[in-house]
């Protein structure tokens, strides 16, 4: 790990007042549960690390009238564990108590899952000098990338965006209230994140001199669920999750959200699947419709068709799940 | 006749139990010595490259570097080839692992090393070495390296042909032999059934928890302490003395506590770099690896490719075995081929076999054993094609393993024949068992379940052991032993001493010593401690015997004959008043008649080879291509279990291990030949919430050579789980998994391709 300068602000905006207009050069760090990894690699060699753990403002879980608040420094475990969490939003809370193991999710917050860096092993591999570096090319195009993006159409580097948080609040509708150099603003989190397609680029549309410092997500009645197609039960990205969301009404599904993760260098919005869903009433056969429907236009790279199937499955089984409808896959 | 026995298959608390459970043993990375440096290894970038020159200057400049090592600080050591514990070793390639001299042959490689006030400057001060490489096109697979095409990693490796080094053109082919018994030709000739089949396995890391780590201190008197992580003292030792040229009476070797190694902590990687560095800065030097390094830097198990044909009569006998074995060697000649050749069919009684063996270097690590080294690949091949026989023919395979499975007598392929061996008893009690008779066990899912079995063989090996035992004036015995203790050892050799002198296992304290402290003892692998340290700890005893009953003739003033030594307690022939226990006499000798140390130093004849059957039922998500374990039973000989607990550990951990080279393990390469996953997050080695309990069955076929006829249990538990797990999903799915691991997306593939 390279030496660095650590500051340690107490509000947002001396936080803010810290970075920089570029990025690398000065870091935030929240639970330093990505941060320190890639600095440990020599992916990341911050001179200035700015710690948020000063910063009191950003914990805490506020449940209101009309909307849930969830700060960025809320953990993750915290998030798991809210009981009306659990009850509004399982999608969120299932996804929040899959990431990592418990030391993880007791040190890792919503921001730094938010804006966590991408999991691409050329990426993180100090030696490779890909095109989120200063390289000109991505390696995983035409090299090993049977955990890269199905959805990369036109995508120069085909990462998969890491978070799982992401999907499930972009179905619920969440917003992020961003804090700049010049005040405060609302980002919708399916705007929030972008395919990086150049040097120094990060996932998501942040400046270098942005934090996020909180997570709105309006109440409602939405059924919700997310779920993830594993390999491991621990310890483990999913290879391919889906988050789903919709209201129920007489005439069966209305207004449904299908948003894919690890299939595309951003959270992915699954139109088609949605579409077929709608006014639907869910059962395994109008739900593998939808699932088959959010699959059709993934493009494969050379090691990762399996993806697709999973898609298809994933979907599947978050609408099921929302639905409330016995889980077929288990006994 | 069976033994009775006092203190033997009891499960008193491991003597070490309480230090680490406080977390008060000393692991290596807990040394802190005085004046102290922190050494760092810069490691190759390249998967083959030629080093054009080495230049440090830069980081010498830094504040608080004191000196850089290279392969110019190691003496050369020339083409020859030494026994250091792990078969045989070219001690020039050993020497290239440590520290690479002319030539890269991997990435992660050690190329220099230096050593600094701490860490921090060390690792800062690392990056200002520049190497300078001409980079060389990799060769990362067995079969491409076979190719007369392929680029060539040495130029002074050729083909060993049946024996025969032939000279003429370099190969990475480093060896090629056969074991061959009856004519397979006839053979097949004779079967009414025939199944061939091909396979390919990943190269697979021992995955122990605690890195490598060495601290050395050099003093001027040309002495040098060593302190490491080792599965043997004595081949550190040996291994130091020749790569800087030493004699051994130079070198002690401290072993510490131990976070495990499976047969990766045998050979040396930082031993004699921090030596060096010591050397050359008159002050102790301590190197730790990172887990990237030890991915990239230690020695995994070879990756494969296997070609099995086997052919059985009508009546289900097996009549003949073909098998080609090519096997990854990683950059220097040595994979583990003898082995997996031997182990291939070793578990049946086959009249005609054949087998090729190929040991082939390729740009990855030099691979190092783990845990029945080479076994388990091959049995991953033969035991997938022995169930597609059982098919075929109808058989129930336990019933097929009972009709053909090797017993005394037997002769194996590479030319031995079995003494008494357990590989019968432990299908008969597979076939017992309630996992085997019940129905499929229950899943989560109504998805596909199956269940499938296989058996494996691991030779087990005897060597060299020396123990010391004192004899304490509170009746216990103190006992030296040169054995790392990696699995429970210190309580299991402990508890023979105990049986032997009719006292209790609490009453022994046994100590793993350092070099200059014990004698001679060789690696702890091979599954050889409770079989060999034990057998020199029952020795010392019998040793502390007689000279207990000397001096109980002399207390009593009567003759040696008069006197016999009864589970703890001497006494008097002639004169039933007179009897003495252990420990009164114990007490008594401290001021009169002299005190007793026991010693004995053993080399056992080799054990008869554990045999294990392992019965697995999975489930199979035809969706998502998961693989769930339901449940898992290991049934194994172990001659005598001395302390259950640790063997139904052992028994636990192979089984698990087996399973995460099963379904979860494997270097990823990308083309230039870097490995992509050299974290234990990419690595995906399977955790607690990925497995059931494993149901471990011991089986008791007494070695007969061996005083409590022990066996060694150690590494068979780990060379059936691919092969059961194979099996179980054909059951469930229909598709034969033909390469590891059966990942997901793998699953997901075959079952595409099925349809």
């Amino acid at each position: 790990m390279k030496n660095f300068t650590y500051f340690r602000p107490t509000t947002p905006e001396q936080a803010v007042a810290l970075l920089e207009n570029r990025w690398g050069n000065t870091e935030l760090l929240a639970g330093g549960t990505d941060l320190h990894d890639l600095q440990k690699e020599y992916v990341a060699q911050p001179a200035r690390v700015v710690s948020l753990s000063g910063v009191n403002a950003l914990a805490g879980i506020r449940v209101e009238e009309k909307s849930v608040r969830i700060g960025a420094g809320a953990k993750l475990a915290d998030i798991a564990n809210h009981a009306e969490l659990k009850r509004l939003f399982p999608s969120l809370t299932d996804a929040a108590d899959q990431i990592g193991g418990p030391q993880i999710r007791n040190m890792g917050t919503l921001g730094g899952n938010l804006c966590q860096r991408n999991r691409c092993w050329y990426f993180r591999d100090e030696h490779t000098n890909c095109l989120l570096k200063t390289g000109q090319r991505c390696f995983a195009l035409d090299g090993e990338n049977k955990y890269h993006a199905i959805f990369s159409q036109g995508h120069r580097c085909v990462i998969v965006n890491p978070s799982t948080l992401a999907p499930a609040l972009i179905a619920l509708g969440a917003s992020a209230v961003v804090q700049g150099p010049n005040g405060r603003r609302t980002i919708e989190l399916g705007r929030f994140f972008r395919a990086p397609g150049a040097n120094n680029e990060r996932e998501h549309v942040l400046e270098a001199n942005d934090m996020v410092v909180e997570v709105t997500i309006p109440r409602s009645n939405l059924a919700n669920a997310s779920y993830e197609v594993r390999h491991k039960q621990a310890y483990d990205w999913p290879l391919v999750q889906a988050a789903v969301s919709f209201e129920r009404g007489d005439g069966g599904v209305r207004n449904p959200r299908v948003v894919l993760g690890h299939v595309a260098p951003t959270p992915h919005v699954a139109e088609a699947a949605a579409r077929s869903i709608t006014g639907q009433a869910v059962s395994e056969a109008t739900a593998g419709a939808a699932g088959r429907a959010a699959a059709q236009d993934a493009k494969p790279l050379s090691q990762n068709g399996y993806k697709v199937k999973l898609v298809e499955v994933a979907v599947k089984r978050a609408l099921i799940i929302a639905a409330g409808q016995k889980r077929y896959w288990e006994v | 006749m069976a033994q009775v026995f006092q203190v033997i298959g009891t499960r008193p608390i491991r003597h070490d139990g309480l230090d680490k459970v406080t977390g008060r043993a000393q692991y290596g990375a807990d040394i802190q010595l005085s004046g102290m440096l922190h050494g760092r290894v810069l490691r190759s970038s390249h998967a083959h490259a030629r080093i054009k020159s080495i230049d440090a200057s830069a980081a010498l400049k830094v504040p608080g570097v004191e000196a850089v090592a290279t392969a110019a600080d190691l003496p050369e050591s020339g083409d020859r080839i030494a026994h250091l514990g792990e078969g045989a070793v070219n001690l020039r390639h050993l020497s290239s692992n440590c520290l690479a001299r002319g030539k890269v042959h991997y990435k992660g490689q050690a190329v220099a090393a230096l050593a600094a006030t701490n860490p921090h400057i060390a690792e800062e001060a690392l990056a200002l070495i520049k190497v300078d490489y001409e980079p060389l096109p990799p060769v990362m697979d067995v079969r491409e390296a076979m190719k007369d095409s392929a680029p060539k990693l040495h130029a002074d490796v050729f083909t060993e042909e049946m024996g025969q080094l032939k000279k003429d053109k370099p190969s990475n082919v480093a060896k090629h032999f056969q074991f061959k018994l009856g004519d397979v030709h006839k053979g097949f000739a004779q079967a009414a059934v025939t199944v061939e089949r091909e396979f390919h396995t990943a190269t697979v890391h021992q995955g122990y928890i605690e890195p490598h780590n060495a601290t050395a201190m050099f003093n001027p008197d040309g002495n040098v302490t060593i302190w490491c992580s080792t599965q043997g003292a004595f081949t550190v030792r040996a291994q130091v003395s020749e790569l800087l040229q030493i004699p051994v009476s130079r070198i002690k070797v401290v072993p510490l506590e131990i976070g495990g190694g499976f047969g990766g902590k045998i050979r040396v990687y930082l031993e004699p770099v921090a030596a060096v560095l010591s050397k050359k800065t008159g002050k102790p030097v301590k190197i730790l690896m990172d887990r990237a390094a030890v991915f990239e830097g230690t020695g995994p198990t070879p990756g494969s490719y296997i070609r099995v044909k086997l052919g059985a009569d009508k009546t289900g006998k097996l009549v003949a075995g073909e098998a080609y074995l090519a096997y990854e060697a990683g950059a220097f000649p040595g994979s583990p081929i003898g082995p997996g050749a031997m182990c291939i069919f070793a578990c049946y009684d086959i009249p005609n076999v054949l087998i090729d063996g190929f040991d082939v270097c390729v740009n990855k690590p030099a691979t190092a054993a783990y845990r029945a080294p080479g076994a388990t690949n091959a049995a991953f091949a033969s035991e997938t094609v022995v169930d597609e026989i059982c098919r075929q023919l109808k058989i129930d395979p336990l019933e097929f393993r009972l009709k053909n499975g090797a017993k005394e007598g037997t002769r194996r392929a590479d030319g031995p024949i079995y003494p008494r061996i357990g590989m019968i008893e432990t299908v008969e009690a597979a076939k017992k068992h309630p996992h085997y008779v019940a129905p499929l066990a229950p899943g989560s899912s109504p998805f596909p379940r199956g269940r499938g079995v296989a058996s494996g063989f691991w030779f087990n090996i005897g060597l060299k052991s020396s123990v010391t035992a004192s004899v304490n004036n509170d009746g216990t015995v103190s006992l030296v032993e040169g054995s790392t203790d990696i699995g429970g050892t210190r309580v299991s050799v402990a508890m023979q001493l105990a049986e032997a002198l009719g006292i209790r296992a609490e009453d022994v304290r046994p100590v793993v010593a350092d070099t200059d402290s014990v004698g001679y003892t060789d690696v702890t692998g091979g599954s050889r401690v409770t079989y060999a340290t034990g057998w020199a700890a029952y020795e010392a005893a019998q040793d502390i015997k007689w000279q207990m009953l000397e001096k109980a003739a002399q207390l009593w003033k009567t003759d040696l004959d008069n006197v016999v030594y009864d589970k703890g307690v001497i006494r008097a022939k002639d004169d039933p008043a007179k009897k003495i226990t252990f420990k009164e006499l114990a007490e008594k000798i401290q001021h009169k008649g002299g005190i007793v140390v026991g010693r004995a130093t053993v080399d056992p004849p080799w054990p008869g080879g554990a045999f294990a059957t392992h019965i697995v039922d999975v489930e199979v998500d035809p969706d998502t291509g998961k693989v769930s374990i339901l449940r898992y039973t290991a049934v194994q000989d172990c001659g005598k279990a001395i302390h259950p607990s640790y063997v139904e550990g052992q028994i636990q951990g192979g089984a698990v291990q087996g399973i995460g080279w099963a379904l979860n393990e494997e270097y990823a390469y990308n083309a230039k030949g870097e490995m992509t996953n050299a974290s234990f997050l990419d690595y995906r080695m399977p955790t607690s919430l990925d497995l059931p309990m494993i149901d471990a069955v011991i089986v008791e076929v007494p070695d007969p050579k061996h005083p409590y006829g022990v066996r060694g249990v150690g590494e068979v538990p780990i060379v059936p789980p691919p092969a059961a797990i194979a099996n179980a999903i054909y059951a469930a799915v229909g598709v034969r998994m033909n390469e590891l691991p059966m990942s997901p997306g793998r699953v997901v593939k075959a079952l595409a391709a099925k349809k």
